[in-house]
């Protein structure tokens, strides 16, 4: 049987202006997973989670949580949890307050865990908000979007301004908590290899666009870098798609896009090729962006004529 | 509806600003205008003494209006609360407020009367002109006046959250026009005399009538406004 959809679109389309910030993106997450929402800073990450959190409305398409349109709707917004990554407080706030305020909304508020968090991550409860530095900020939303326990929490950029130590402190309570308290998390980042092993989906957005809606380990696969003599290295991969190529001498190291079976392995070996997987980041990078440089080396090499 | 209280208690998470504050404004106010008196009968000033500090909490619900807009609806939209509840929570708890300060002025008003204006012959809350009409009105007055100021600086911080500076610099401008062109009208058709002959003849009920209708105008308005904005 299959379970209702927690966040659907089709089509959703928002446009600032002359920009697109989202051009035409169907999607579909499920419930109780975490979701990596990846992509350069502006190419329409926050945008998309202000939609799917009623904060912003689209211009055209749909977009659906738990079978309901967010906006306006109260009993579905109740459900969410979004503390965007610029999130403004009332002047006059300190850190408690925006506590004791997250508590009157949600309804799975849980107050030790917000406890162990502030001590986890050194915030001082009785400071202003304004007065926090850009770590800190970012502690007070990571600490929210975590004590709610929302259904749906989205994370905006959790990391900006939190050190190493607060950044895996982040990483594993959210890990440790997701497995007890199973929910739709959405975690959108722009450091790939950092939040790579705690995402079960990946989505990678570029220009307002989905160009990459794939299951984490299944993306993985998708790829692998051969490192060898030039010429074996050319001959192996043949005309395999090539995300990457990097030359030094007469070595070369060359991503491609395949997935490699058992004799295939076999056959590298033999030839004295190295095989290494690749990092999500890399992936996402090489793949991602290829698609809006080799458009930009056409237009390039049109212009030219 | 339970929402719609859960924002009214946010709104008070900081008593200060919807409590604190105006009693501190008035207070301050109230202190200042009894001194002066004190020194003026000292003196030998005699007549009837009149103080207008009974407005000054009035002016400090325009920056509330404001600011009760501009910082905490951002925060409300992360508090995954709809435009509709935020604005029923925000404009119902500052009409308790302003009821509860209205009744307050009025019993003031009784007192000053009782006490001879405070011994020393002053109006400071019982003004005549108001203190004239019956309790109703006299509420009323009040209210009307706090809660005009509150939906001015509440309507012109919804147009900014919606158009951002660009609404607010089309808002004024069109403002400015609408005034200067009542002036110019006013004024080519020599009917300023008339107009305050007329204006003499207001009365506080008159002044509360008209006055909570253009306050459910404005509210009405900034209510439609707020329902697209964006944080």
């Amino acid at each position: 049987m299959p379970r209702t959809t927690a966040i659907a679109t089709r089509e959703l389309s928002k446009t600032y202006k002359d920009v697109k910030a989202l051009d035409n993106v169907t999607l579909d997450l499920e419930p109780d997973r975490i979701y990596g929402l990846l992509g350069r800073n502006g190419a329409g990450k926050t945008t998309l989670m202000s939609i799917l959190t009623g904060q912003n409305y689209a211009d055209q398409g749909t977009a659906e949580i738990f079978g309901h349109a967010p906006f306006e709707h109260d009993p579905t917004l109740s459900r969410i949890c979004f503390i965007r990554e610029s999130q403004k407080y009332p002047d006059d706030f300190k850190v408690h307050q925006a506590f004791e305020s997250a508590a009157l909304f949600f309804e799975n508020w849980d107050d030790d865990l917000a406890q162990e968090l502030v001590e986890a991550f050194a915030l001082p409860i009785k400071r202003r908000i304004k007065k926090l530095s850009r770590g800190q900020l970012s502690a007070v939303g990571v600490i929210i979007g975590m004590a709610s326990r929302a259904d749906i929490t989205f994370f905006d950029e959790p990391y900006l301004g939190l050190d190493a130590v607060a950044r895996q402190i982040f990483y594993d309570r959210l890990v440790e908590d997701f497995a007890e308290y199973p929910r739709t998390i959405v975690l959108s980042s722009h450091l790939i290899d950092e939040v790579a092993n705690l995402l079960e989906h990946v989505i990678v957005i570029d220009k307002g666009q989905i160009v990459i809606d794939s299951d984490a380990e299944e993306l993985r696969g998708t790829a692998v870098t051969v490192t060898g003599d030039t010429a074996k290295v050319q001959e192996f991969i043949g005309t395999a798609q090539v995300l990457h190529r990097d030359a030094l001498g007469a070595l070369a190291s060359v991503t491609i896009k395949a997935k490699l079976d058992a004799d295939q392995r076999e056959q590298a070996k033999l030839m004295g090729l190295d095989l290494s997987p690749v990092s999500l980041q890399q992936l996402v990078v090489r793949s991602a962006l290829s698609g809006s440089t080799a458009q930009r080396t056409e237009e390039r090499t049109e212009a030219r004529k | 509806m339970n929402r719609v209280i859960k924002v009214a208690r946010m709104q008070l998470i900081n008593k200060g600003t919807f409590i604190g504050i105006p009693l501190i404004i008035l207070g301050a106010s109230f202190l200042f205008t009894l001194a002066i008196w004190w020194l003026v009968r000292r003196n030998g000033g005699d007549g009837a003494m009149y103080g207008g500090g009974a407005q000054a909490p009035m002016w400090y619900f325009l920056a509330l209006g404001i600011q009760s807009l501009t910082l905490t609806f951002p925060f409300s939209m992360a508090m995954s609360i709809s435009r509709r509840t935020f604005y029923l929570g925000t404009v119902a708890l500052f009409s308790v407020c302003a009821l509860a300060l209205s009744v307050f002025y009025y019993l003031m008003g009784l007192l000053e009367v009782a006490t001879d204006g405070w011994g020393m012959g002053g109006q400071f809350f019982a003004l005549q002109w108001i203190a004239d009409n019956d309790w109703l009105v006299q509420i009323l007055f009040y209210f009307v006046l706090m809660v005009l100021l509150f939906m001015i600086g509440f309507l012109a911080a919804t147009i900014y959250m919606r158009w951002r500076t660009t609404g607010m610099v089309a808002f004024f401008i069109c403002l400015g026009v609408l005034v200067l062109g009542i002036i110019a009208l006013f004024t080519f058709t020599n009917f300023w005399d008339e107009f305050w002959s007329w204006a003499l003849t207001w009365t506080a009920a008159g002044v509360t009538l008209w006055g909570g209708i253009v306050a459910l105008l404005m509210a009405g308005g900034s209510y439609l406004t707020l329902r697209k904005a964006t944080a």
